[in-house]
């Protein structure tokens, strides 16, 4: 009876879960050619392992799991056998469990930044212009600062020459793709103009704001309307 | 001879109930064993190494069903989306040649309120509609699951309405998308006439089948 158990765990549990956890790697990397190769390798060596163990117990009626005078060798397996199956755990953990966890924050902080940085664009008030843009220029990669801040001062010269003070709030947004270290984030803003004198006007333009991903940031790369 | 070796509770089946077994035995195997020892080194190593195998397969099991969780909710997200777009693509080219047909698909596409006022809801958009040439195409520039919304209407120190769910009897769940299109009308003669769309549509899940079930402006 304990032999039969010893049997079951060390000399066919414990090489079933070392392949099952191979296999899991492989699952989990998506088989890449190099990993194709080590776990052929590998499985090759575990079950080579299994065939002389059971030749074994035909000719002397001992195996690795029964023999009571190698108790190293059945230490060794099971450490085997636990590396496999830890090793199968980590690489879950990075490539899935890390990775779904990234996107989820990821697709959070966009729109986070896309919608800061198109409201702190379309916004302007003719007295603190320096305070808007400079708002929107942190958001943007180092490249593109310059270019954009005289885009923005172009942009800005005609409003502030008619002392209009315009407004903008995001009425939505949502990611339209998101990879790992880009993103494209589609926002709809409802801008309000206000000149003295005049009926405020309403407009709700729609951007697409690109960005990129610098160290843990995003970044805006570029903002242009949408069609 | 080891005989503390043979209580080693690796397998994961046999872990819980093995123990005793293994005193029983003990008890008689151990009878000319000068040091008493129930288990060797060895023995408590691969039982620590074998509980570890054990968490490492929950974990691994834990992680697996996580991550098909998080694919589940994307490739739902991505249907959401192409329903949308499917049925947005269908408004977008409505135009009066095709109008009746182009709204009876419309129409069998949607569910609860929208459904039942099918034609109060299309008014607007069928007023936009007639004034387009028979020859206009639609094209769709942006579509996402809308994940910022905000109602710039209602005013502050005013009491908002009473949301009651949105959700139409029988659905499981709703996901809100936004769509940015154009439709581009050629008159003969005269400069082409654009319309612009910022559309949120409100999808649902029915029994598996995804409907259109909301269907407003961004303004």
């Amino acid at each position: 009876m304990r032999n039969l158990w010893r049997l079951f765990a060390f000399d066919v549990l414990a090489p079933l879960a070392a392949i099952a956890a191979l296999l899991a790697i492989g699952v989990v990397l998506g088989w890449p050619l190099w990993w194709v190769s080590v776990c052929s390798v590998l499985i090759l060596l575990i079950v080579e392992g299994v065939g002389v163990n059971f030749w074994l117990l035909r000719r002397d009626s001992v195996t690795v799991g029964t023999d009571d005078d190698a108790p190293g060798l059945r230490l060794a397996v099971v450490l085997l056998c636990t590396a496999a199956l830890t090793a199968a755990v980590l690489t879950g953990y990075t490539h899935w469990t890390r990775s779904d966890r990234d996107f989820t924050n990821d697709s959070r902080k966009v729109v986070q930044v896309a919608t800061g940085m198109a409201e702190a664009m379309a916004s302007f008030t003719p007295n603190s212009a320096d305070n808007s843009i400079d708002r929107a220029t942190a958001m943007v990669v180092p490249e593109h600062a310059a270019s954009f801040k005289e885009e923005y001062n172009k942009s800005s010269a005609e409003l502030a020459q008619h002392n209009v003070t315009a407004q903008a709030a995001t009425l939505s947004a949502g990611v339209e793709a998101l990879g790992p270290s880009a993103a494209v984030v589609a926002v709809v803003l409802r801008v309000t103009q206000t000149a003295p004198g005049q009926q405020p006007s309403r407009v709700a333009p729609a951007l697409r704001v690109t960005l990129t991903k610098r160290g843990s940031d995003w970044l805006v790369a570029e903002v242009l309307p949408i069609r | 001879m080891s005989d503390g070796e043979q209580t080693e509770p690796e397998s994961r089946e046999d872990s819980d109930e093995q123990p005793e077994q293994d005193a029983d035995q003990d008890a008689g195997a151990d009878e000319d064993e000068s040091d008493g020892a129930v288990f060797s080194n060895y023995g408590i190593a691969s039982a620590v190494l074998g509980v570890l195998s054990v968490a490492a397969v929950v974990l691994a099991a834990v992680i697996w069903s996580a991550h098909r969780d998080a694919t589940d909710e994307r490739g739902y997200l991505t249907r959401v989306m192409q329903t949308a777009a499917g049925w947005t693509g269908v408004l977008i080219n409505m135009n009066s040649g095709n109008i009746d047909a182009s709204l009876q698909r419309l129409h069998d596409g949607t569910v609860g309120e929208l459904n039942t006022d099918f034609d109060a809801a299309m008014q607007p958009y069928k007023q936009v509609v007639e004034k387009l040439q028979s020859k206009s195409a639609g094209r769709i520039d942006a579509v996402a699951i809308e994940t910022v919304h905000h109602d710039l209407d209602t005013e502050p120190g005013v009491a908002r309405p009473v949301v009651t769910t949105k959700l139409p009897p029988f659905a499981s769940r709703l996901d809100s998308v936004m769509l940015i299109a154009t439709s581009v009308s050629e008159n003969a003669g005269a400069k082409p006439q654009t319309v612009h769309w910022n559309l949120r549509l409100d999808v649902s899940n029915v029994d598996g089948k995804l409907m259109i079930s909301g269907l407003e402006s961004i303004r």
